[in-house]
């Protein structure tokens, strides 16, 4: 997402940053663009040359404390260098008290304020996170999400191969599902992956000649999950004789999922295969992986241990010319 | 039945690398592949089989294939251990 509106940032954020509006209702169209946030003391007191004004700004101790210290004109002075520029709002915290002159000219010019009775750290942290989380990249993938032992599995692979089918019986298994069909995936930070349900579907999933069943329903709340970082993919597909499948291990193949790598297990099915064995295999060998043991290296390395073993042996019969 | 028997000549022998090369480039042909060193015979189209004869270099192996394509598997598969399974 490119841009919100005030108005949806008020929406969504009024219970939990414990807003309330004091002025420049006008202004609720205003859009955020930025998911900086800008504390405005240097431009309140003069220096504007370098001001993120394009930001939301909030107002603190500091900044209250000096509009405070000043006269009533140098307040309107001060306040008015603020305001002269397109702010898409401004946010007083620890319920600081609110300046005539400042809902004025916020009613003026149409920039709503409001105020929270948090923390300047607190509301820096929560608006933060609700920020990033608005203008995380996102994408919506054709796919199944599992909660598989604790790893994320995102399920790949063309329409009617079975990843719903595969998604059932883990659940049958005590798996959790997170969403099926589509997946909305949105990157936090440079290289986490969350993924979660399209807000529609939730946890239902459809099974071909069965129609939509709630799994939630079904299996109880043991059986979904809301959210999962995506830590493999496992992308199932048609058998190919001519199909170069991985056979040890030791090569890492990456999908690259909005510019970041998660591991990717390319999977031919057949029939009387069972997917899901090999996929909880996958999830417990990925967690292994994480903690550091590499099953593939770890053989190969015994294997070159004993191929040098070998040779050594040959070399010394060779040279042994009793 | 064709047989072919050749070298390794890669420095680190088959290992697992090699022997995946091995095994996915024998299981595109039809014919019944097996490796054979000092008398061990493994089926050449399963890499645990291959892995297990720990072929070090300069060690000695026959390729024998059994089936419509049998000649071209040989080959094939000698032009691996030619090549050095694309190592060293």
């Amino acid at each position: 997402m490119e841009k919100i509106t005030v108005r949806t940032f008020l929406e969504e954020c009024r219970r939990d940053l414990k807003l309330e509006l004091l002025a420049g209702e006008k202004g609720l169209d205003n859009e955020i663009t930025q998911v900086e946030i800008h504390r405005p003391g240097l431009a309140l007191s003069g220096f504007v040359d370098i001001f993120s004004y394009e930001r939301i700004q909030v107002l603190g101790n500091t900044e209250v404390a000096y509009l405070d210290s000043l006269s009533e004109r140098e307040r309107t002075v001060a306040l008015n260098r603020l305001v002269e520029f397109e702010i898409p709002c401004i946010v007083i915290t620890n319920k600081n008290k609110i300046f005539a002159e400042l809902i004025r000219l916020c009613d003026d010019r149409a920039i709503p304020v409001f105020r929270t009775p948090l923390t300047t750290t607190q509301l820096v942290h929560a608006l933060g996170n609700y920020l990033s989380e608005k203008f995380a990249p996102r994408i919506a993938m054709h796919a199944t999400l599992v909660d598989v032992y604790g790893i994320g599995v995102l399920i790949t692979g063309r329409s009617g191969i079975g990843k719903s089918e595969v998604a059932l019986d883990l659940v049958e298994r005590g798996h959790r599902l997170v969403a099926d069909d589509v997946v909305n995936i949105i990157r936090k930070g440079d290289d986490v992956l969350i993924g979660m349900s399209n807000e529609l579907l939730q946890h239902h999933i459809e099974i071909r000649g069965l129609g939509i069943i709630d799994v939630r329903s079904i299996f109880g709340i043991r059986a979904v999950r809301k959210q999962k970082r995506v830590e493999v993919e496992v992308h199932l597909e048609d058998w190919d004789e001519e199909g170069n499948y991985e056979r040890v291990g030791l090569d890492d193949n990456y999908a690259d999922i909005l510019g970041v790598k998660i591991p990717q297990v390319r999977l031919p099915i057949f029939p009387g295969k069972n997917i899901t064995v090999i996929i909880e295999t996958i999830a417990l060998n990925t967690l292994l992986k994480i903690y550091g043991v590499d099953t593939a290296k770890e053989f190969n390395k015994r294997l070159l241990k004993r191929i040098s073993y070998q040779k050594k042996l040959k070399e010394y019969l060779e040279h042994d010319t009793e | 039945m064709v047989e072919k028997t050749v070298t390794v000549k890669n420095k680190l022998g088959i290992h697992a690398r090699p022997a995946a090369l091995l095994v996915r480039t024998a299981a595109k042909f039809k014919s019944n592949i097996y490796l054979i060193k000092d008398g061990q015979t493994v089926n050449g189209k399963s890499i645990m089989s291959v892995m297990s004869l720990a072929a070090e270099p300069g060690s000695k192996i026959v390729i024998r294939a059994e089936g419509e394509d049998e000649k071209a598997a040989v080959n094939k598969l000698a032009e691996l251990f030619e090549n050095k399974f694309e190592e060293d």
